[in-house]
C-alpha cells in the first residue's frame, strides 16, 4: 500500500519580486515500510519537497495523501493534526529544549497530543535509542549522537508510521552517523516508513531506494 | 510535565531577563498599591481625625473662613477676634449643647513658634473625652498654670511640676498636667485657662473661635444658619473642612495616578518587548513544536501562560514589598499633600490587594496577547527556517 502518492506536486515561492519555482512538478510514491533517502544538490528543492511530504507546507498545485487521505487544501489546525498522528521529525539541529530532561522533551508531543505522560512509553523509547540511562539528564550534558537519538524518540512518541529526518547526520562525524542510520534501520525493520533527506550520497546508499532531485524534478529512484 | 510546568521551565532560561521583568511589574503594582491604599486610608483618617475634634461647627471671624479653620486646627493665629458677646449668643442658639470659646496666642520661643490654647476646662473638656492628662487639669479661675502636649513635653523636657517663664511678660508658670498622646495636632499646644489667657496676652473679652456642638448632625445646618445672623460671625461646619481638604488632596491626587499610569504603561510595553524578544529567540523552536504537533492555541497558551507567571509573580511581590515598604511611602506622601491627618493611611485590606493581584493578571493578559498571536501564526515550516517577519 502507498503510503505517500505525490502527483504532479508544483511549488513556487516570491522572492522579492522574482518567482522561484522550487518543485515542479514532482510525482512521487513511497510504500508503507521504505526506507527511502533523498538526495541532490544544494537548492534542487529537497527541503521543500520534504516540508510538503511532512505537511509542513502546501503545495502551490498537485495532489498529494498521506495514508490515503487528499492533504491538499486543508487549512493549518488539520495539517496539525496529520502532523501529530502520522508524522515523526527529525532536524539537523536536534531542537531540543534545554531546560527539559532527556525523558520530558521526548514527551513534549504528548502535551500537544493530549495523551497521558507514560514513563513506561518513555522508558521503551529510550531503550529503543539506546540511552536509557539518559532520562533524567538534561540535553546540555549529551554528546551530539546522544541528542539526535533523543530527538528521534521524541519523533516516535506518537507511534507514527512515517519518520522523516532532514539532514539528520549534518551536525554528525561519520561514526556518530553511522550509528543514527543504524538505528534507522531497526527501525525501518519494524515496519516504520523512514524518509531522510542528506547530502551525503555514502550513507543515501544504505535506504532501500534514493530518489534524487535535480532543479525541482525527480530524476532517479522513482 | 504539563503545560504549566513547561511555561515554569521556560521562564527559568533567561533569568535575569525574567527577573527584571518581574521587578518591573512588582514596582508598578507597588505604586498602584500603595497609591490606592493611601486613597481610601487618606479619606478614612481624616473622617477618624475630624470626628475626634469632638464639635461638629467652628465660629469664627469673618473673613476666610477655611484659611481661619486650617489654621485653627494646626495652631495657627488670626488677627481678628470673636467677644463674649457672641458666646452667649452662640450659646443661646437653638440646638447647641456646647459652644466652648478658645483664644489661640502664639509665642515664639527659641524661634520655635509655640501655640497657646485659651480654654474652658469645663465646656472643653466634655468634646475631648479622649484626654488623660498626667498631673491633674487645671479649673476656670486658676492662673498662671498650664496643661501642654505630649510631644511638646517631651521636647521641652517638662513633667507636671516644672516652672517656665511663659508668655508677653514672662510669668512663671507652672506645669501642672501633661496629656498623654492623641495622635493630634492638640500634642502640640499649650492650654491654659482662658481668662487667665486673655489676661497674659492682653486680649481680655476676646475669643478666637467657638466650637459648637449640636445636639443632633441633622441640626447642624440650622444651627450654622442661625449662628451666621450675627454680624460677625461666620461657621464653618467640619463637613466642609473634610470636603475642602478632600478637593485639595484631590489635585495631588490625579498628579500621583498619572505617575501610575506612567509606570504601568512602561511596564507594560517592557514585558511585550520582552515577550517579543523570547518568542523571537525561539521561533525555530516554536516552529519545531508546530511540526511535532502543537497547534497554534498551544503556543498561544504556553506564551499566556508564561506572561502571566510573570506578572502574576511581579503582582504578589509588589504588593508585598508596598506592605513592607508603606512607611517611607506614606511619608513621601505626606510631603506631597496639603493636609494630612495624623494617623497611617496604609492598611491591609484584601480587597484591595485582591483588585492589584487581579490588576497583574489583566496586565499579563494584556501583554502576552500580541506575542501569542504573533507566534501562533507562525508558519512553521517558515519558523524553522528561522524566517521571522
Amino acid at each position: 500500500m502507498n503510503i505517500i502518492e505525490a502527483t504532479g506536486i508544483c511549488k513556487t515561492y516570491r522572492r522579492g519580486r522574482e518567482e522561484v519555482c522550487a518543485l515542479s512538478g514532482v510525482n512521487l510514491t513511497i510504500e508503507e515500510g521504505e526506507f527511502v533517502s533523498i538526495v541532490g544538490p544544494s537548492g534542487a528543492g529537497k527541503t521543500a519537497l520534504m516540508n510538503i511530504l511532512g505537511c509542513l507546507d502546501t503545495p502551490t498545485s498537485g495532489m498529494l495523501m498521506i495514508d490515503g487521505m487528499p492533504v491538499n487544501g486543508k487549512g493549518e489546525a488539520e495539517l496539525v493534526k496529520i502532523r501529530r498522528e502520522h508524522i515523526g521529525f527529525v532536524f539537523q539541529q536536534f531542537f531540543l529544549i534545554p531546560t527539559l530532561t532527556v525523558g520530558e522533551n521526548i514527551g513534549l508531543p504528548l502535551l500537544f497530543s493530549g495523551t497521558p505522560f507514560k514513563s513506561e512509553t518513555i522508558e521503551s523509547l529510550l531503550e529503543k535509542v539506546g540511552l536509557l540511562h539518559r532520562t533524567d539528564h538534561l540535553p546540555g550534558q549529551l554528546s551530539g549522537g546522544e541528542m539526535q537519538r533523543v530527538a528521534i524518540a521524541r519523533a516516535l512518541v506518537n507511534n507514527p508510521r512515517i519518520l522523516l529526518a532532514d539532514e539528520p547526520t549534518g551536525n554528525l562525524d561519520s561514526v556518530t552517523a553511522d550509528g543514527i542510520y543504524q538505528l534507522f534501520e531497526d527501525l525501518h525493520r519494524q515496519g516504520i516508513t523512514v524518509i531522510v533527506v542528506t547530502h551525503n550520497r555514502e550513507l543515501a546508499l544504505r535506504a532501500g531506494r534514493v530518489i534524487t532531485i535535480r532543479d525541482g524534478c525527480v530524476v532517479a529512484g522513482i | 510535565m504539563n503545560l504549566l510546568s513547561f511555561a515554569v521551565k521556560n521562564i527559568k532560561r533567561r533569568k535575569g531577563r525574567t527577573l527584571l521583568t518581574i521587578a518591573g511589574v512588582a514596582i508598578a503594582v507597588a505604586i498602584l498599591f500603595s497609591l490606592l491604599s493611601f486613597s481610601a486610608g487618606y479619606e478614612r483618617e481624616l473622617t477618624r481625625e475630624m470626628d475626634s475634634l469632638g464639635f461638629h461647627l467652628l465660629a469664627v471671624p469673618k473673613g476666610c473662613p477655611y484659611e481661619a479653620t486650617t489654621l485653627i486646627l494646626h495652631g495657627g493665629v488670626i488677627p481678628k477676634y470673636l467677644t463674649n458677646e457672641d458666646l452667649v449668643r452662640a450659646r443661646a442658639t437653638e440646638g447647641v449643647v456646647i459652644a466652648a470659646p478658645m483664644l489661640l496666642q502664639q509665642v515664639i520661643k527659641d524661634g520655635i513658634p509655640h501655640i497657646v490654647y485659651g480654654i474652658e476646662p469645663a465646656v472643653m473638656l466634655p468634646l475631648k473625652p479622649a484626654w488623660k492628662v498626667d498631673g491633674r487639669f487645671f479649673t476656670e479661675n486658676e492662673t498662671r498654670v498650664m496643661v501642654i502636649g505630649s510631644t511638646l513635653a517631651e521636647k521641652e523636657n517638662l513633667a507636671p511640676g516644672s516652672v517656665i517663664p511663659f508668655g508677653p511678660s514672662q510669668e512663671q508658670y507652672t506645669i501642672i498636667g501633661v496629656l498623654q498622646p492623641t495622635g493630634s495636632e492638640d500634642d502640640n499646644f499649650h492650654f491654659l485657662p482662658l481668662a487667665d489667657a486673655q489676661r497674659a496676652f492682653g486680649k481680655e473679652g476676646l475669643i478666637t473661635a467657638i466650637a459648637v456642638k449640636a445636639d443632633d448632625v441633622k441640626h447642624i445646618p440650622a444651627i450654622a444658619e442661625n449662628l451666621e445672623k450675627v454680624p460677625d460671625i461666620q461657621v464653618v461646619t467640619m463637613a466642609q473642612v473634610t470636603g475642602t481638604i478632600m478637593n485639595l488632596v484631590g489635585s495631588a491626587r490625579s498628579l500621583l495616578f498619572s505617575v501610575i499610569v506612567i509606570a504601568i504603561v512602561i511596564s507594560a510595553a517592557g514585558i511585550t518587548n520582552t515577550l517579543l524578544m523570547s518568542v523571537n529567540e525561539r521561533t525555530r523552536e516554536i516552529g519545531m513544536m508546530k511540526a511535532i504537533g502543537a497547534s497554534g492555541y498551544h503556543i498561544a497558551i504556553l506564551l499566556i501562560t508564561e506572561t502571566l507567571l510573570i506578572t502574576t509573580i511581579g503582582g504578589i511581590v509588589g504588593i508585598l514589598a508596598a506592605l513592607a515598604g508603606s512607611g517611607i511611602i506614606e511619608a513621601f506622601v505626606r510631603g506631597m499633600v496639603p493636609y494630612a491627618p495624623s494617623g497611617s493611611f496604609v492598611s491591609f485590606d484584601p480587597f484591595l490587594i485582591g483588585s492589584c493581584l487581579l490588576f497583574s493578571i489583566g496586565l499579563g493578559l494584556l501583554c502576552g496577547l500580541y506575542p501569542a498571536w504573533k507566534s501562533a501564526r507562525l508558519s512553521p515550516m517558515e519558523a524553522i527556517r528561522g524566517e521571522w517577519e
